[in-house]
């Protein structure tokens, strides 16, 4: 394989020097192209207090295509399903080179704080989410507290 | 600060702006790869990473899009305000790398003679360091094999001395005893002369005086009578008449009967010769001759010299270190070789790390502060120049198989190391790096570009270590650049780089004044080591004490040979006299005029380094202990003394060892050479890989010295060396010395094959597992000698060999083969081959092979009897009586072998006797008439049939295997039933012999009979021909299947000799060959084919598709099995069966 591009270098280096608050990133140990992620669920949010596991992967074209983002740590959000898979415009045909991996975690934590239910991934909580959303956000916290917050 | 920085950061890439170009949104994004990457070639359109915005690309590509200028200008103010480099990067196009395929800014690798990425090269660069320093403690490991050859070499410069003092003394003697024998007689002669001229004289004068007495006395009785005889006066009385008569009666009768005796009149002396005059003079002035090439003078002589030979000669290699070492070795070429100027130094013109010109280069040129100009030698020049290394290089393997002249030269590249120590100067290189003479490696640590590197990374290893040095220490002075051309090396104790060498020096295991003063020494002790030395016998030398007159010459060539590789400073002309001095002669010349030149140049190359030094502002110390460079003094007693010294080293290995392959191997030559290019494939010439070879080879070297012990039952190469010898000694012998003027071609096939055989054998015996397609034929020699039991395979073939052996043997027990051949064929001495040859022999048959440097010997000296042996003319009828005892033996001995094989008797089988025994027996049996057949050798001609095909076998062995009783088919020669070094032989269904005539590139087929029947195929490499085909086989229905050699193919042609099919090429994967060499076909129509240089075999599916797939599935684990069951075996070509 082909050495890592200066950039996914530069962008490792800045993601440890400067951490934003709230995500940590880390690259593997063997793979430097993909990351564990920890992103801590956004204030006033149903998953505040959570610590959500995700895995972040840079793809061999990285940064001309999106990176590719799971979360790993189970949740309750109408644009997440139950594999993780997250449903976000800049990870797909939305995504610009001029996004990183700061960035693109960015726009995950905030997804959690503003959940879409218009354009779902997992349909049944979405479902949920617009008819009953008060029993959204207790399941979403019940989850959270369920899985992001044993460790 | 830290905005303004990512004001010019691309978003892209996050790095700073390269060539920023303007979106209409006015975003901003390098060009490459950053825009580049952007493009949707589909819709050509671009989309803005910031933005969105969606943009059409121009024309152009993104090229099109405007630069932004200010930007640019921004981005040139940060550069000036931070003081940071610019971007090496800029200006420069992005292309893909062509190892990881990613756009990158690529610059030229050396390594894989690519453009690649950075990152690649890295790694490139890395793997290149490790495989430094894995070549590196090879040469660690092999390295004390030049220490070894060093120590031989002294020895035997004590022992040439000591053989030329005695040869001198006792010429001397001669002189003095014919002087004096001449002296003595000469006086006596006189004496006796003086005493005869006495006596004669006094008889002579008694005569005259007697006589003269009577003629006066008769004159007067005349007068008397006629005065007063006559009258009549009577006054005499009668009686007095009486007594008067009587006497004048008694006078007359005196005068009549005296006749004087004619001697007395015409006595003489004469001078009688025992021999003619001219004859003895002739004999006294060619009382003796001194042969120093065939060194016969010593045993002409009576005198015997005590030579060492080194452990071996050229470092033997395997294929695969060559590889290794090859490759490795372009990769310093690429990587940053160490070169300089010299065309024949592993760098080949370039200096240590310059890069060769090429356009991509350039920025690595400019970057250095070099103009291409001043390094004219592009990458062509480099080509060629290493190409003619590797040619001399492999020249020179080759006649060290070959040829024992050239074992000097083998000696002298063991050599090798040690000048390494030496300083070499060379006034006329701009890069003045000492060399090792012999092998043109440069001491790196000289290189000013390494020092300089040394000095500006003190801490960083030293990675680009061709040569086995140890790394250099750090630096702490700042080396001055570039180091001063030329001249300025003699005398350049004052400069830095001097002094860097110096401590480099140091470091490695050669001090500094060791190497300096080395040349000094040798030069104030060439005289005087001369009595020293003589007394000193060579411990180890007994082994090789008595070998002889071919060691003398090597040693005559050998010892000129270090002290010009001493030589501390270099010149262009001396290094060309030290590279010629191995190959032609015309560097003697050449070395003479630039010692001459160098005297002369000396005080003016001095001064001016002087001058060059003193602006240096490094005051010049002197007390550095280089004897030599100091002053301009110093410099000229150096020059003249090293001039000295080159003229009368380089001449004479190359002039002898011109004169001799030029005279005598004239017609040889060629054969060998072919030969020797077969060969040569694995002698790489570079010597980084001799070097790995050596140390590889360390193993194989034990081993096959091992196999040379006296008493251990492995005596494959020592018989066979001797029977070598004995061999050549014999065929000269019988047919009264070697004719040069015979034509190779005339010879009878017989010999042709054997002496080629020999040759092969011979040189497999030197690189056993590059040539083991022939160690059958090796150990079949062996059988004849020791061994018969062992290798009975493919004694028939060598059943000649084995009676002349037997004949030897007979004839004497332990003197020397020359002697003996001498006695043995009524004194008919060759003039070269005995006694080059014998000495070798003699060793060999005394099991003085225990050494590996007496292997050495015996190859070299086999070599000489090989050559010998091929230009003497071995043909029977031109034999003389003697010959003719000796033909008829032989005759008697084939008729034996081959008409009474019924009546075999296996004699032999229990041959762990040893050879003595067995020979004996033989011996025996010959002399009894006794068919000398024996039931092993029937035995074995299955074997033989086995390992004919593929196997240059003789028309003999060919027809002997088919069971035919013709004695030989065929002669040397490109006719139909002509070959020209047939190296292989099938037998077809039909019982057909099916020949592959190498050289000539056909295929021949004969009938069970040895009648011609068809040929096919010619040379090239199209369908249907060859390229030096080697194996052959034959299958069930007929077809032909062929190794064709050079071409690496297969090719199957079917029983009328059309073509086909061929299949295979070069390579290494599986289904491709190296050079494939045996082959053979089973009975299901498997072909298995030695894939010899890639030392393994393969087996080949029939071509029958329906079993193709299972067949291939098989063909493939078969291989990786053959693979690693091969890889033991060094060199299969031969063994056809898996």
């Amino acid at each position: 394989m082909a050495a890592l591009p200066r950039r996914i270098i530069k962008e490792t280096q800045r993601l440890m020097q400067e951490p934003v608050p709230g995500i940590s990133a880390v690259p593997d140990d063997s793979n430097a192209r993909y990351f564990h992620v920890i992103v801590t669920g956004p204030e006033d949010s149903p998953f505040e207090g959570g610590l959500f596991k995700l895995e972040l992967f840079l793809p061999e074209d990285y940064p001309m295509s999106a990176p590719k983002v799971r979360f790993i740590t189970k949740i309750y959000h109408p644009n997440i399903d139950r594999l993780g898979r997250i449903c976000l415009d800049i990870l797909k045909d939305k995504w610009s080179p001029a996004l990183q991996i700061r960035t693109v975690l960015l726009s995950i934590q905030a997804l959690l704080s503003a959940p879409n239910p218009d354009d779902p991934l997992a349909n049944d909580v979405a479902e949920l989410w617009k008819v009953n959303e008060s029993e959204a956000i207790r399941n979403a916290k019940e989850w959270t507290r369920k899985y992001a917050m044993d460790n | 600060m830290e905005q303004f920085e990512q004001l010019l950061t691309c978003a892209i890439c996050l790095d700073r702006y390269r060539n920023p170009k303007l979106l209409p949104c006015q975003h901003s994004f390098c060009m490459e790869p950053c825009l580049e990457g952007l493009v949707d070639y589909v819709r050509r359109q671009v989309k803005c990473p910031e933005c969105r915005a969606e943009h059409r690309i121009p024309y152009q590509g993104v090229q099109g899009f405007p630069t932004n200028v200010t930007l640019q200008r921004f981005l040139e103010l940060h550069i000036e305000i931070t003081g940071e480099l610019p971007d090496p990067t800029s200006g420069q196009v992005m292309e893909r790398c062509n190892v990881c395929s990613e756009k990158a800014y690529c610059s030229f690798c050396y390594h894989c003679d690519k453009k690649i990425c950075d990152e690649c090269k890295g790694a490139h660069m890395e793997i290149l360091r490790r495989e430094i320093s894995r070549i590196n403690n090879q040469i660690r490991r092999g390295i004390h094999r030049l220490q070894d050859s060093l120590n031989l070499v002294e020895k035997n410069v004590q022992n040439v001395q000591t053989n030329c003092l005695s040869v001198g003394e006792e010429v001397e003697e001669i002189y003095r005893r014919l002087n004096k024998a001449l002296k003595d007689r000469t006086d006596y002669l006189r004496n006796e002369i003086d005493r005869y001229l006495g006596t004669e004289m006094r008889t002579l004068t008694g005569l005259k005086e007697n006589l003269e007495q009577e003629i006066s006395n008769i004159l007067s009785n005349c007068d008397l009578a006629d005065k007063h005889m006559n009258e009549n006066v009577d006054i005499w009385d009668d009686c007095e008449l009486m007594d008067a008569k009587e006497i004048f009666l008694k006078t007359i009768e005196f005068i009549r009967n005296f006749e004087y005796e004619n001697t007395d009149y015409t006595r003489k002396i004469r001078l009688i010769l025992a021999h003619d005059p001219n004859q003895l003079v002739l004999h006294v002035a060619g009382f003796g001759d001194l042969n120093m090439a065939n060194s016969s003078s010593p045993f002409s002589q009576g005198t015997s010299t005590a030579l060492l030979q080194p452990p071996n000669p050229g470092l033997m290699r395997s294929k695969s270190d060559h590889r290794l070492a090859f490759r490795n070795q372009d990769q310093s070429y690429g990587e940053r070789g160490y070169g300089d100027q010299d065309q024949d130094n592993v760098l080949s013109g370039r200096k240590f790390g310059e890069r060769s010109q090429k356009p991509q280069t350039d920025r690595y040129g400019s970057s250095y502060g070099r103009t291409g100009g001043e390094y004219g030698d592009d990458y062509d020049h480099d080509r060629s120049a290493r190409s003619k290394y590797s040619s001399r290089f492999r020249r020179r393997n080759n006649m060290a198989d070959d040829d024992s002249d050239t074992e000097s030269r083998g000696v002298r590249f063991h050599d090798q190391q040690q000048p390494h120590k030496t300083e070499r100067e060379r006034p006329l290189d701009t890069e003045d790096v000492t060399r090792g003479p012999l092998s043109g490696i440069t001491r790196l640590a000289d290189s000013p570009r390494v020092m300089k590197k040394l000095q500006e990374n003190p801490t960083g290893k030293k990675k680009e270590k061709e040569t086995p040095q140890p790394p250099a220490p750090k630096q702490p002075q700042v080396v001055p650049k570039r180091p001063p051309p030329p001249a300025t090396r003699q005398v350049s104790e004052d400069d830095e780089i001097a002094r860097i060498k110096k401590q480099n020096k140091g470091a490695t295991t050669s001090t500094e004044t060791a190497t300096e003063t080395r040349p000094a020494e040798r030069t104030a002790t060439t005289e005087e080591r001369h009595p020293p030395q003589r007394k000193t016998p060579a411990p180890e030398a007994p082994s090789s004490t008595e070998e002889s007159e071919g060691t003398v010459a090597a040693l005559h060539q050998r010892k000129p040979a270090p002290p010009a590789t001493r030589r501390p400073s270099s010149d262009a002309g001396h290094k060309k006299s030290t590279r010629s001095a191995s190959s032609d002669s015309s560097s003697s010349a050449e070395s003479t005029s630039s010692g001459a030149v160098r005297t002369t140049g000396a005080p003016f190359t001095t001064e001016e380094v002087k001058q060059k030094y003193l602006s240096r502002s490094e005051a010049p110390t002197e007390t550095r202990g280089r004897t030599a460079s100091t002053g301009a003094k110093d410099q000229q007693p150096k020059s003249t003394f090293q001039s000295r010294f080159l003229s009368k080293a380089a001449p004479q290995p190359p002039a002898k060892e011109g004169n001799e392959d030029d005279d005598d191997e004239s017609e040889t030559s060629t054969e060998e050479e072919t030969e020797s290019e077969e060969e040569s494939d694995e002698p790489t010439s570079k010597r980084t890989d001799e070097k790995m070879a050596k140390s590889d080879i360390g193993p194989l070297l034990a081993r096959s010295a091992n196999a040379r012990e006296p008493g251990s039952s492995r005596k494959e190469e020592s018989p066979l060396n001797r029977l070598k010898y004995t061999a050549p000694d014999d065929s000269a012998n019988r047919y009264g010395g070697r004719r040069r003027t015979t034509a190779t071609d005339d010879e009878p096939p017989r010999y042709g094959y054997t002496s080629r055989f020999l040759n092969k054998s011979k040189s497999s015996a030197a690189i056993a597992q590059d040539e083991d397609d022939y160690s059958p034929r090796l150990s079949a020699t062996s059988t004849l000698n020791d061994d018969d039991s062992k290798y009975p395979s493919n004694r028939s073939r060598y059943m000649a060999l084995k009676e002349r052996r037997q004949r030897l043997a007979r004839s004497r027990s332990s003197q020397q083969f020359g002697d003996e051949d001498d006695g043995d064929d009524g004194g008919v001495t060759t003039p070269i081959s005995p006694t080059t040859s014998n000495p070798t022999a003699y060793l060999a048959s005394r099991g003085y092979g225990t050494s590996a440097s007496a292997h050495d010997l015996a190859r070299s000296r086999s070599s000489h009897a090989l050559k010998s042996r091929d230009n003497s003319p071995e043909r029977p009828a031109a034999s003389g009586e003697k010959d003719g005892a000796a033909l008829s033996s032989w005759a008697r001995y084939l008729k034996n072998k081959y008409g009474n094989r019924s009546g075999a008797k296996d004699k032999e089988s229990g041959s762990g006797a040893g050879g003595t025994s067995s020979s004996s027996s033989a011996t025996r049996r010959l002399s009894l008439g006794l068919p000398l057949r024996s039931s092993t050798d029937l035995a074995s001609s299955d074997d033989d049939q086995k390992n004919m095909q593929g196997s240059p076998t003789t028309p003999i062995a060919a027809t002997v295997a088919a069971g035919i009783a013709a004695a030989a088919a065929g002669s040397r020669g490109s006719e139909a039933g002509c070959f020209t070094w047939p190296r292989g032989v099938a037998v077809g269904p039909d019982n057909s012999i099916v020949v592959a005539d190498s050289s000539n590139h056909r295929v021949q087929v004969f009938d069970s009979r040895g009648r011609f029947l068809k040929e096919f195929g010619q040379y090239g490499s199209g369908e249907g021909e060859f390229d030096c085909l080697a194996g052959v086989a034959v299958n069930r229905i007929g077809q032909y299947i062929i190794a064709d050699r050079y071409n690496h193919r297969i090719q199957v042609f079917d029983p009328s000799g059309r073509f086909l099919r061929s299949f295979g090429s070069q390579g290494t994967v599986d289904g491709r060959f190296n050079y494939p060499w045996g082959i053979a076909t089973d009975a299901l129509g498997f072909i298995y084919v030695c894939d010899k240089e890639n030392h393994r075999i393969q087996q080949k599916i029939a071509f029958s598709k329906l079993c193709k797939i299972a067949r291939n599935q098989r063909v493939l684990n078969l291989t990786k099995n053959g693979n690693i069951s091969m890889r033991s075996l060094l060199h299969p070509a031969n063994s056809n069966i898996i």
